[in-house]
C-alpha cells in the first residue's frame, strides 16, 4: 500500500486538470445560441435608404439575418459570398443585413468599396437587436425558416460551402 | 473555568460580530439592483468585462434594459433570465451550477485534512527519547571496548 501512495497526487491532479483544459483551444466566441429551434425575434428598423423594414414583412418566406460593420475584416470576406447567394436565391429567401455598432456613412462606404448585392440593410442604432439575436460580435448570421424559426447561426465569416449548408437547413438549395 | 475564559469570550465576540456583519440591512434601491446586476453580466463585446465595466455600444444598451426591466418591477432573476434566454448562460460572469462554488471550499478542506492528516502521523521532534538504562550502558561500554582491542 506504502508504494501505491505515490499514485495519489496523479491521481487527484490529472482529472482536475483535465476539466480545466478541456476550454483551451475552444473559441470563446462560439457560444451555442439559445435562439435555434426558437422562434425569431420580431423587429422594426430603418433601412440604410431611409425605409422602414419589419420582420412582419418577411412573414411566410425562409430569411437570412447577417449581422456586420464597416470596422470587421471577416465581413469583407464573406460579403462576396453573401452576395452570390442572393444573386443565386433572391426569388426563394430575403436577406437582411444589420449594421452593428456603426455608422451609416462608413456602411456606405464599404457597399460602394466591396459592391452593393442588392438586399437592404437595415440600421441597428441603439444595438437592441443584436441583443434580442444574442450576437456576440460581427460577424454573425441567422439562418431563419418560412415559420420564423432560427434553425442555425453562423458565428464568423461565411464560406460557400457553409453558406450552402445553412441555406439548406432552411430549405434553400441542394 | 477560569482557563477557558479567554476562549469562551473571544467565541462569544466573534459570534457577536458575524451576527452584527450579517444583519439584513434596509432593501437595495433600484440603482443599486441595477448597478449590481450590470456586474454580474458579461459584456458581449469584451468578453472579460461585465456590462458595468464596459464601453462599448453593446454594454450601454444592456445597461438601459437592465435599468428599464428593474424600473418596471422585474426581479432580479427575471432580468438575469432576460440575458440568459438571449445568450445562454454564458453572459453570466459567476457560474450559476452549484458545483462551481463548492470545488474551490471542497479542495481546501481536503487540503486541510490531508495536512492535518500529515502533521498527525509525522513523529514529533520534540517527543524526548528514553534514558539509556545500565545494562544498555553495560553493553555499549564492552562492545567500544572489544572494537579498541
Amino acid at each position: 500500500m506504502q508504494s501505491l501512495r505515490w499514485l495519489l497526487v496523479p491521481l487527484l491532479v490529472l482529472p482536475i486538470a483535465w476539466l480545466l483544459f478541456q476550454g483551451f483551444g475552444r473559441d470563446p466566441r462560439q457560444v451555442a445560441s439559445p435562439l435555434i429551434e426558437r422562434q425569431a425575434p420580431a423587429w422594426s428598423l430603418t433601412t440604410l435608404d431611409g425605409e422602414t423594414l419589419t420582420s412582419d414583412d418577411l412573414a411566410g418566406r425562409p430569411y437570412v439575418v447577417n449581422f456586420w460593420a464597416s470596422w470587421c475584416a471577416p465581413c469583407v470576406e464573406e460579403h462576396p459570398v453573401l452576395s452570390a447567394a442572393w444573386d443565386q436565391h433572391s426569388d426563394d429567401l430575403a436577406m437582411i443585413g444589420v449594421l452593428y455598432s456603426d455608422s451609416r456613412d462608413n456602411a456606405e462606404s464599404f457597399l460602394d468599396r466591396y459592391g452593393r448585392a442588392g438586399y437592404p440593410t437595415v440600421v441597428d442604432e441603439s444595438g437592441a437587436l443584436a441583443i434580442d439575436f444574442g450576437v456576440v460580435g460581427p460577424p454573425e448570421t441567422f439562418f431563419v425558416d418560412a415559420d420564423g424559426i432560427v434553425r442555425e447561426k453562423q458565428t464568423g465569416p461565411l464560406t460557400a460551402e457553409s453558406m450552402d449548408r445553412h441555406l439548406a437547413s432552411i430549405g434553400i438549395g441542394r | 473555568m477560569s482557563r477557558s475564559l479567554p476562549a469562551v469570550a473571544i467565541g462569544c465576540l466573534l459570534a457577536l460580530v458575524a451576527l452584527f456583519a450579517l444583519r439584513p440591512g434596509s432593501p437595495p434601491t433600484d440603482a443599486q439592483r441595477a448597478d449590481a446586476l450590470a456586474h454580474e453580466l458579461r459584456c458581449p463585446d469584451c468578453a472579460g468585462l461585465s456590462v458595468a465595466d464596459s464601453p462599448t455600444n453593446a454594454a450601454q444598451e444592456m445597461r438601459r434594459q437592465i435599468v428599464e426591466l428593474v424600473v418596471g418591477g422585474a426581479s432580479n432573476a427575471e432580468v438575469r433570465q432576460h440575458f440568459v434566454d438571449r445568450y445562454g448562460d454564458w453572459i453570466r460572469l459567476a457560474p450559476s451550477s452549484p458545483v462551481a462554488w463548492l470545488i474551490p471550499f471542497a479542495v481546501l478542506i481536503a487540503g486541510v485534512g490531508a495536512l492535518t492528516a500529515w502533521l498527525v502521523r509525522r513523529p514529533s521532534p520534540l517527543v524526548p527519547t528514553p534514558p539509556i538504562s545500565a545494562d544498555e550502558r553495560r553493553r555499549l561500554r564492552e562492545e567500544a571496548e572489544a572494537l579498541d582491542a
